[in-house]
């Protein structure tokens, strides 16, 4: 059906560039992509990697640019266009719906024979079926999704794509939720749709996988790309300093709190496990600095805070809190003993929308604010009072503390968020992403009062993506992969390239080589 | 004047035009209620004004609307959490049952009988409130499937009405006037709206009432303790639906099967128009009280201009729709214009 020998660059994307809210997501980004050839495409959080297969599904509409299939112009912004040109995108979730059957989901959206409308599955399924033995599918296609393994998940998906006859198939971060004989197996899978004529556009962040799997790599970074190799052309650190990029911030001018690391932290973790996302996790935070968490989305991060938090509760390790053993039961009992968190959704899980400013502040500290200590009537009053103060200590900009909070901007938002936490005379404060979505001049303003919290002797761990603020804001950054943390950065160490090369150092393989070499 | 000036000029008046009808739109979706409200007394009174303006019948329409505002209140505090109660008018039939039967049957004193029937009220709504939470059945059913429970209960314990045994100062309680010449129910009313206005805006409980209601995830990672907040909802408003069934056995003089079934959709019809009040499709407790006092008020009247019984419920289900439709309507049209 295909030769190995397709004619070369069967898809050329030329100056595709998309913009959101005025930020340039991809910047005039060029890519040809080859039939029977695996294509890497890397990039650090928010280089462009999504927007760009989103553009190529014909879900997201570029600004510029055009895309030529096999010589010919491809239609923009229109999925079925895009499928009908033989590209077939497999997302990290992969949407598979879970009580259909193998069968059904591979089926799903493709014309089906039917008889006097009556779906005639034995003659729909010809092509899955063909589809399912090209990948060598072992278990009964009739078996319910939701009773395979994610391995098998991705099969179905490779099948669904291989039914349609696509020409490429684009994988997003396919070995994030597979064991590694899964990855073995699903790479040699590619390697064979390769040989049989398929492209394959591969997005991971696994760069050791890219450089073994992928023929080539293109990275981009902030929207460009910045730089294209055939296999063998680039290592991993040549790999890392291009998703860095050379014009690496000096580092901060303001120099860093060295906390006083001989007195007791404030808080610390000992040896914290949780399902598969948290493995080993230990850290103190010392009075005085703000500590951050750096990583990759995904690598357990969000999940230590929710188990510091309360919202979920460790399989093993301990907590301490000023010394003290610290095992929250529930979110109430953390804020109870002094342990916030700002979460990273700030408008679905932080604010109330329709509530005003005062009444955001105010919510975690009415038993403060009452009349009479013992009856539970909250003083209009002091609630004002407070609320007015917070709300010029931090510069928050409203109209009052009545005015709706849904009417104030993002930075501000936050801004009453941890104005909630300060009233409240909290001992550990979590910020998830405090500045994601937020404009340069308001997260600056966030990283001051964050810093005068930490000044003040509030224990403060920060979690962000973003690089370029962890290397603003943090006295000491922990980086994060896979659950583990790869390494420790203080003063200034904390520089944009450490905090990615760090970000992915595979601890577990280091120590698994170690433990081969010994 | 040029061409421009003239479109300028055209433009300006055009955006004043839709200034003024936005604030119009405001106002109709926050005062049309109490509008429409005004106005049914209004028409009333113009067309019947001998009967329908006078101090016996007001305080026939308060008496009425007393039942239906304390069981409405309470509901009121369950959906301030973001839940349903569909259990409150078969609480209100059972206790009603119950609270007669403790008297008669059981010979039990007064003040016992209704201080056990309030708590088993309670109890029910605490029910409810831990299937909703602590079993995380969906509120619909698990109160819907608590209320039908109730109506068998209710058959098992007393298949006949219980008219004989009570008290003669059990049904006074409902008849008689302490206060002001006021009915006692509307004094009652008065007191639990008033109880309840004060918890929900005054208290800290009421206030984490309303917080787990506009997000219960940002009110969990503040240190509430969501499933406690909603069970005290449920609690109340079990309570609530207790108080109207004992109060309606009250002035019936006897327990009936079903007699207060009714209650549950005026209660959500009188919510629902309250929710249209003031505020923005928030439930507070002053406007269910406009809520209720609108069906009271249109009930009277219909049945003054002698409009059939069955023109009732048609009178319900359509100023329902009107008042809430017609609020999101001009919500909507004052958001685009």
């Amino acid at each position: 059906m295909m030769s190995p020998s397709a004619p070369a660059a069967w898809m050329r994307i030329r100056g595709i560039t998309k913009s959101f809210a005025g930020e340039l997501a991809l910047d005039h980004a060029d890519l040809s992509i080859e039939r029977g050839k695996v294509h890497g495409l890397v990039g650090a959080n928010g280089a462009g990697k999504s927007t760009l297969i989103r553009c190529l599904a014909g879900v997201t509409t570029p600004d510029e640019g055009e895309v030529a299939v096999n010589g010919e112009i491809l239609p923009l912004g229109s999925p079925r266009a895009s499928e009908r040109a033989g590209l077939a995108f497999i997302h990290q979730e992969l949407n598979l719906v879970p009580h259909f059957s193998a069968l059904q989901n591979m089926l799903l959206g493709a014309p089906k024979v039917t008889r006097l409308g009556i779906i005639d599955w034995r003659r729909s399924g010809v092509a899955a079926r063909a589809a399912a033995e090209r990948i060598g599918i072992r278990f009964p296609l009739e078996t319910r999704v939701c009773e395979l393994s994610v391995a098998q998940r991705w099969l179905v998906m490779i099948g669904k794509a291989l039914a349609r006859d696509a020409s490429m198939i684009a994988m997003d971060e396919p070995t994030a939720s597979l064991s590694e004989p899964e990855s073995e197996q699903l790479f040699a899978i590619i390697r064979d749709l390769s040989a049989q004529g398929v492209a394959i556009l591969y997005v991971s962040h696994r760069l050791e996988e890219v450089l073994q799997l992928c023929d080539r790599i293109t990275v981009l970074r902030d929207g460009r790309v910045v730089s294209e190799a055939q296999r063998g052309a680039l290592d991993k650190k040549g790999l890392v300093q291009a998703i860095i990029g050379h014009a690496v911030r000096a580092p901060d001018e303001r120099g860093r709190f060295a906390a006083d690391r001989r007195r007791q932290p404030i808080f610390s973790a000992r040896r914290i496990v949780w399902k598969h996302a948290v493995k080993d996790v230990s850290l103190d935070v010392y009075e005085g600095e703000v500590l951050a968490l750096g990583g990759l989305v995904g690598a357990g991060r969000t999940e230590f805070a929710h188990l510091v938090a309360g919202l979920n509760q460790p399989d093993s390790g301990e907590f301490a809190l000023e010394g003290r053993r610290f095992n929250p039961a529930s979110v109430a009992d953390a804020v109870r003993a002094g342990v916030a968190l700002a979460p990273e959704e700030r408008r679905s899980q932080g604010v109330m929308l329709q509530r005003s400013v005062g009444f955001n502040i105010n919510i975690a500290t009415l038993e403060k604010l009452r009349n009479v200590a013992g009856l539970p009537f909250v003083s209009g009053a002091k609630a004002k009072r407070q609320a007015d103060r917070l709300i010029v200590r931090l510069r928050i900009k409203t109209a009052g503390a009545d005015a709706k909070i849904a009417g104030l901007s993002g930075g501000n938002q936050q801004k009453a968020l941890i104005a909630r936490w300060l009233g409240a005379g909290v001992k550990l404060l979590i910020l998830d992403e405090p500045s994601r979505g937020v404009d340069v001049g308001a997260r600056e303003e966030i990283h001051d009062a964050i810093r005068a919290l930490a000044r003040s002797g509030v224990g403060i761990l920060v979690i962000s993506s973003d690089v370029e603020e962890l290397a603003l804001l943090a006295d000491r950054v922990l980086v994060m992969h896979e659950g583990r943390i790869s390494g420790e950065l203080a003063g200034a160490e904390i520089t944009e390239a450490r905090i990615i090369e760090l970000s992915y150092h595979d601890v577990g393989e280091a120590r698994r080589q170690q433990g081969d070499a010994a | 004047m040029t061409a421009g000036g003239i479109a300028a000029a055209k433009g300006a008046e055009g955006l004043r035009k839709s200034a003024w009808k936005r604030t119009a739109l405001i106002w109709l979706s926050r005062y049309g209620t109490i509008l429409g409200l005004l106005l049914m007394i209004l028409f009333f009174s113009i067309n019947a004004p001998g009967i329908f303006l006078s101090r016996a019948n007001f305080l026939n329409i308060l008496s009425q609307a007393s039942l239906t505002a304390i069981i409405a209140s309470g509901l009121t505090c369950t959906l301030v959490v973001g839940e349903f109660d569909l259990s409150i008018g078969y609480v209100a039939s059972f206790v009603g049952l119950i609270v007669t039967g403790l008297m008669a049957y059981e010979g039990l004193p007064i003040w016992l009988s209704i201080v056990g029937a309030l708590a088993l009220g309670a109890g029910i709504g605490i029910l409810n409130g831990l299937l909703v939470t602590k079993v995380r059945i969906n509120a619909v059913i698990s109160t819907l499937g608590v209320g039908t429970m109730l109506t068998g209960l209710g058959f098992t314990y007393s298949a006949f009405p219980i008219a004989t045994g009570i008290p003669r100062a059990f049904t006074n309680i409902s008849l008689g006037r302490l206060v002001f010449g006021m009915p006692n129910p509307v004094i009652i009313m008065v007191v639990v709206l008033l109880a309840l206005w004060v918890i929900l805006n005054k208290t800290d409980i009421g206030q984490k009432m309303q917080a787990v209601g506009s997000n219960m995830e940002a009110a969990r990672l503040s240190g509430i303790r969501v499933d406690r907040i909603k069970i005290f909802a449920f609690a109340v408003a079990g309570f609530c639906a207790a108080m109207t069934g004992t109060l309606l056995s009250s002035l019936l003089g006897s327990g009936t099967l079903a007699a207060a079934d009714g209650y549950l959709l005026d209660a959500f019809a009188a919510v629902f128009l309250g929710s249209a009040t003031l505020r923005e499709g928030e439930f507070h407790i002053v406007g269910t009280l406009v809520g209720v006092l609108i069906l009271a008020v249109g009930f009277n009247g219909l049945s003054i201009f002698g409009a059939p019984t069955h023109f009732q419920p048609i009178f319900k289900g359509g100023i329902l729709i009107l008042a809430v439709g017609m609020s999101a309507l001009a919500r909507r049209y004052a958001a685009s214009a």
